[in-house]
């Protein structure tokens, strides 16, 4: 009967550790939710000084901590002298000097204070493939996203020729995507999970993306912003898949890291929990229409104490009514004169320049 | 020998299955989370027509009218819409039948009726805030999490973050307020602070301030079903606390999924459209 007993409560213990998940290695476990997905929830950050594609004063994927510091050094000395959110133009008619403003103070930016690192690397790209840096648009989709890219410095002719962002559709850059990149502010993500789902709340545009587990695409028909996404778990990794995006979408575009994601596309993301302050985010873009390959990244989350604030864009927005009274404002004093001109200098360094001209061949 | 090993097979089975047993849901009944809480996740909507009108009121012909020959008939702007922009009656949900106005802030409500159109938030594609968000004619969908509750709603894609420990006063008014949610055995009490005064109750002009005050309770009666009630106190409009309850049903089916209503793009032409290069006529 001893024997018995023994055997009962051993084998009752042994199961109640199998079912909490503790494994005998040292590898990490992330916890798991009360109905036993791997728990991801949380409020997460992506916000860093890597971006998407390679810094343009890097040499190869990876800095040095001596090239991270230079880096630094030279963004701390433009930030003092604000170069980055005032210009000073050319005299007006009246010989009077304009101070304009193009965006925020400062006190907006958000981007983070480092390079990420990732594997013992300091990162200056998240693409890992290609391990060149740059998105390998093939030459219609960079013949399009240039002539894009140029009518968004000079074309306001309607609402629809303006950012998504700026008309507080989604948020700025590819904020929620997904894939889900770092931009200048809002870097903020909550998740919570119920049986079934993975919800993800955007800061920004207080977007919410459902993910759908175990379910099924829209039709091709059907173009949400932020795409249709479903997903399932493969191990203690979320893989969510997307698609279905809108055209309009991928257009979006933000400083310094301009993207476009096909609509056509298929993209892919893998969420890991690799520690109880850090996910794991690796992305793949597919459209053989659009890439001359697949591209893959690799991003970190880290956990952040939050809360996430409302994001009410809309609300306060006068983005499109000012830039459309602006634009038809200037019409009227040049009386036909060339198309409008959004601006001069300063935003035109914010896009690179193989985005930067209409023609194919710069 | 064979008896032993045969017995403690037995028994280890036993111990096998009782230890699964403890890390599963709680089943009978209503549906539970692993704290023992009814679990509110899932697709939920309203069945009423609360979100033209809450008080008790016939069905009228338009959400804007004008004066006509014999009785006030639909306003211009949304005549050719005949039939379609009715409004449907309804015994409404405000306890008691009316809302409590205050002389003055009665006078602004008629107003918000007589200039529907210049006024309505939901017009505009704005946040619907509290506690109108819980009875708009779309569904919502409620991601109850260990530590946090998310609402997420389809119009306009207004999401509401349940805080379960209090974050101490808001920082600042918001459009959807802070929520700080508690349980009351088996109720859900949600209490909303930090309401800015640009919402409105419904269709009808019915407002508040930004002193308002919700109290709101989710109390699930059966596996698909929730009954709402939701207190409002605004001492600058309301002469007393007033409450209105309605029932929130649980979308099923191969269709209850939450779509995607952004409709900032949908009113762009009826708020730039003059701002157009070429204007249409």
């Amino acid at each position: 009967m001893k024997f018995h007993l023994l055997i009962f409560f051993t084998t009752v213990l042994a199961s109640v550790f199998v079912s909490m998940g503790v494994r005998l290695s040292d590898e990490y476990v992330p916890p798991k939710t009360s109905f036993g997905d791997p728990d991801l929830q949380g409020i997460w950050t992506n916000r860093s000084l890597t971006q998407l594609e390679r810094n343009s004063s890097a040499r190869g994927p990876t800095l040095t901590r001596k090239e991270e510091d230079m880096i630094l050094a030279r963004l701390k000395a433009n930030h003092n002298t604000d170069t980055d959110f005032y210009e000073l133009r050319a005299t007006d008619a009246r010989g009077v000097k304009e101070l304009e403003i193009h965006g925020y103070d400062g006190i907006y930016g958000d981007q983070g204070y480092r390079f990420a690192r990732i594997g013992g690397r300091i990162r200056a790209q998240w693409l890992t493939d290609p391990i060149e840096g740059m998105v390998p648009y093939n030459k219609k989709t960079l013949q399009f996203f240039k002539k894009r890219q140029y009518e968004r410095l000079y074309s306001f002719d309607n609402p629809e020729d303006i950012w998504p962002s700026e008309r507080c559709i989604i948020g700025f850059g590819s904020t929620s995507g997904p894939p889900m990149l770092n931009v200048l502010y809002n870097n903020f993500y909550q998740i919570v999970q119920s049986p079934g789902y993975v919800a993800i709340l955007v800061e920004m545009n207080h977007d919410v993306r459902i993910i759908r587990l175990g379910g099924k695409h829209l039709p091709p028909e059907m173009r949400p912003w932020m795409g249709d996404s479903i997903g399932w778990w493969e191990g203690n990794t979320l893989v969510v898949e997307t698609t279905n995006f809108n055209p309009a979408q991928g257009i979006a575009a933000t400083k310094g890291q301009p993207v476009y994601v096909s609509p056509n596309s298929k993209v892919t993301e893998w969420f890991t929990r690799i520690s109880n302050r850090e996910i794991d985010y690796k992305f793949r873009v597919e459209d053989p229409e659009a890439y001359r390959q697949p591209w893959s990244a690799q991003m970190r989350f880290l956990a952040h104490p939050g809360p996430l604030y409302e994001y009410a864009c809309q609300e306060g927005n006068l983005d499109v009514e000012l830039i459309l009274a602006g634009a038809r404002y200037k019409e009227r004093q040049n009386k036909g004169a060339g198309h409008v001109q959004r601006d001069s200098i300063s935003l035109k360094s914010q896009v690179p320049p193989r985005l930067q001209s209409k023609s194919e061949s710069d | 020998m064979l008896r032993k090993i045969g017995g403690a097979l037995l028994f280890g089975l036993g111990g096998f299955l009782i230890g699964n047993m403890w890390f599963q849901p709680v089943t009978g009944g209503l549906p539970r989370a692993a704290d023992g809480h009814p679990d509110l996740s899932g697709v939920w909507q309203v069945l009423n027509s609360a979100h033209f009108d809450i008080e008790p009121h016939s069905a009228r012909a338009a959400m804007a009218m004008r004066p006509g020959p014999v009785i006030p008939v639909p306003a211009k702007e949304v005549l050719k819409l005949g039939a379609v922009g009715s409004v449907p009656g309804s015994p409404g949900v405000v306890d008691g039948g009316k809302i409590p106005y205050r002389e003055e802030a009665l006078k602004i409500r008629d107003e918000n009726r007589a200039n529907y159109l210049d006024r309505d938030p939901e017009i505009k594609c704005f946040l619907p805030g509290v506690p109108r968000a819980t009875y708009m004619p779309y569904p919502f969908q409620i991601f109850q999490g260990d530590k946090q509750i998310l609402f997420a709603y389809e119009y306009s894609g207004a999401a509401r973050n349940i805080f379960l420990k209090d974050p101490g006063p808001p920082p600042d008014d918001s459009w959807m307020g802070q929520s700080v949610g508690h349980w009351e055995g088996d109720t859900l009490v949600v209490d909303v602070t930090g309401l800015n005064d640009q919402t409105w109750l419904d269709r009808s002009g019915n407002f508040h301030s930004n002193k308002l005050h919700v109290i709101e309770r989710y109390t699930m009666t059966a596996p698909n079903v929730i009954q709402y009630q939701a207190t409002l106190e605004d001492p600058e409009i309301y002469t007393r606390p007033w409450t209105m309850s309605m029932t929130l049903y649980r979308r099923l089916g191969a269709d209850a999924q939450l779509m995607q209503f952004k409709c900032v793009e949908f009113v762009e032409e009826l708020r730039f459209g003059h701002l157009r290069k070429k204007p249409l006529k």
